[in-house]
């Protein structure tokens, strides 16, 4: 089943054409990692899929509903399914990480216990910690763990390992991996590190000059010829 | 889901403590140092400083809160990416919207209490029950054209620093403008022609009207509230573009 499915994207800001023509489908189950030089515009396309961000032309849809023609009550019912990790993590500044996942708890009327969530998630020793004062690392833990609160189909991730040091990616991506084979949900992220993609993701999406320069899966890459994904990387984009 | 967010609301508004000292603490502590100073005179139509400046220092309060805690908190949600990740989440906007005007409201009411309190222990002020629940009733009205402005002028914001000092350049003008620190007509010539496009001036003069059963529907009372009137037009007018704008 197509939980995305994106034809003929473009978004430009002012005379600035960021996405000229995107192809892309994600099915259930799948983790896709999508590439790019900074600014090609890897974030305006996640956004787009997270139905925060108006695009020109092209499809977008999302668990079957075309988002360019969804009334709120209905992007409001999509936006349930979905859940995000943004880049920077920021939540209310002043609640301490208990509160905030009660809070994020009440917004998704989620029946997962916070002790379980705490529990697995090793937030025991930050649980009466604000938010703002938690390592970058922790930051990202506590959202992603916020992210699995709502039980979502779809995972959208946006440099969630950014800044973060080996053992805290390991953990991370420890928790995403699980969620992945646990509930069937389908990822998608950006990410400048590219042994992550090599290591985690089924698909590929390159995106290039504002189109998918490249959609392939993981294996599909490897096969045709390149010794790593920083290697495919390196020579299909230029600075 | 609206008394939780309520809820957490309220807890947060507690531990800002740039907030708290612009609403609940320098606007009472200011009334009574201006009542120490000029406690024993008589204001125009014949009114005691308990009688002028109670109710306007209540509305100060208002707008402190209505513009820091309210307007300026949004300013805050939207560049630290905090609105962008609630948005995210399936709770409507209307709850959340709620929950910022019962909070406004309640920590307004508390600001109205305690200035009155101290209104009535240290400058003799009357209480009177039909009066009170007039000028309450009126009070929630204000409330409620403040948040309007408020949250129209905050929608222009999209850096925390210039709306830092936008928010404290406009509480200086609003004391100076408004009749908060000394009667307008005490004022320059300038400070009076300025004072005329200070909403807040007009909305002082309403709440003392309403305040001290003076409120006679004469031309400058029409003049005030249709100045106010268009104010929130244009208010609502701008939400409604910039709400479209964000979708």
């Amino acid at each position: 089943m197509n939980i995305i499915d994106v034809n003929n994207l473009t978004k430009a800001y002012g005379t600035n054409a960021v996405l000229k023509g995107i192809d892309f489908q994600a099915q259930e189950g799948e983790i896709i990692g999508v590439i790019g030089k900074n600014g090609a515009g890897k974030s305006t396309f996640l956004e787009i899929l997270m139905t925060i961000k108006q695009y020109d032309t092209g499809t977008v849809f999302v668990f079957d509903e075309d988002l360019n023609s969804l009334p709120m009550n209905r992007l409001e019912k999509i936006r349930r399914q979905i859940s995000v990790v943004l880049q920077p993590t920021q939540f209310y500044q002043t609640l301490k990480v208990e509160e905030l996942l009660r809070l994020f708890k009440a917004y998704y009327k989620s029946p997962i216990d916070i002790k379980t969530i705490i529990t697995d998630f090793k937030l025991q020793p930050y649980r009466k910690k604000y938010f703002d004062k938690l390592s970058g690392g922790w930051k990202q833990i506590v959202s992603l763990a916020i992210a699995f609160l709502s039980q979502p189909k779809l995972l959208i991730l946006d440099e969630p390992t950014t800044g973060l040091d080996p053992h805290m990616r390991n953990i991370l991506w420890t928790y995403i991996t699980d969620y992945n084979e646990k509930t069937g949900g389908t990822v998608i992220l950006t990410t400048h590190n590219m042994d992550e993609i090599e290591l985690y993701c089924d698909k590929v999406l390159l995106i290039n000059n504002g189109v998918n320069e490249i959609f392939d899966s993981t294996e599909g890459i490897l096969a045709s010829g390149y010794t790593s994904i920083n290697a495919f990387y390196l020579e299909k984009v230029s600075i | 889901m609206l008394a939780t967010q309520l809820k957490y609301d309220l807890l947060m508004f507690s531990r800002e403590l740039f907030y708290l000292v612009f609403t609940i603490i320098v606007p009472p502590v200011t009334y009574i140092f201006m009542g120490q100073l000029f406690g024993d005179q008589t204001y125009a139509g014949n009114l005691s400083y308990a009688q002028t400046y109670t109710p306007s220092y209540i509305l100060l309060i208002t707008f402190t809160t209505v513009f820091f805690a309210f307007g300026f908190d949004q300013v805050t949600h939207r560049t630290t990416g905090v609105e962008k990740r609630i948005k995210l989440s399936p709770v409507s906007k209307n709850t959340l919207l709620l929950s910022s005007i019962i909070r406004s409201v309640i920590i307004t009411s508390f600001g109205y209490m305690f200035v009155y309190a101290i209104g009535m222990v240290m400058y003799d002020l009357q209480f009177h029950v039909l009066n009170f629940m007039i000028s309450y009733g009126f009070f929630i009205l204000l409330n409620a054209v403040l948040l309007v402005i408020a949250s129209a002028i905050y929608s222009f914001f999209n850096e925390m620093k210039s709306a830092l000092v936008f928010s404290i350049v406009i509480f200086q003008v609003v004391i100076f403008t408004g009749g908060f620190a000394f009667p307008i007509s005490m004022m320059p010539k300038f400070i009076q022609v300025i004072a005329n496009f200070n909403p807040l001036f007009h909305m002082n003069n309403l709440f003392i009207f309403v305040w001290n059963d003076q409120l006679v529907f004469d031309k400058s009372i029409f003049i005030s509230i249709g100045y106010i009137s268009c104010l929130v037009i244009a208010a609502f007018l701008i939400l409604h573009f910039s709400n479209k704008r964000r979708i």
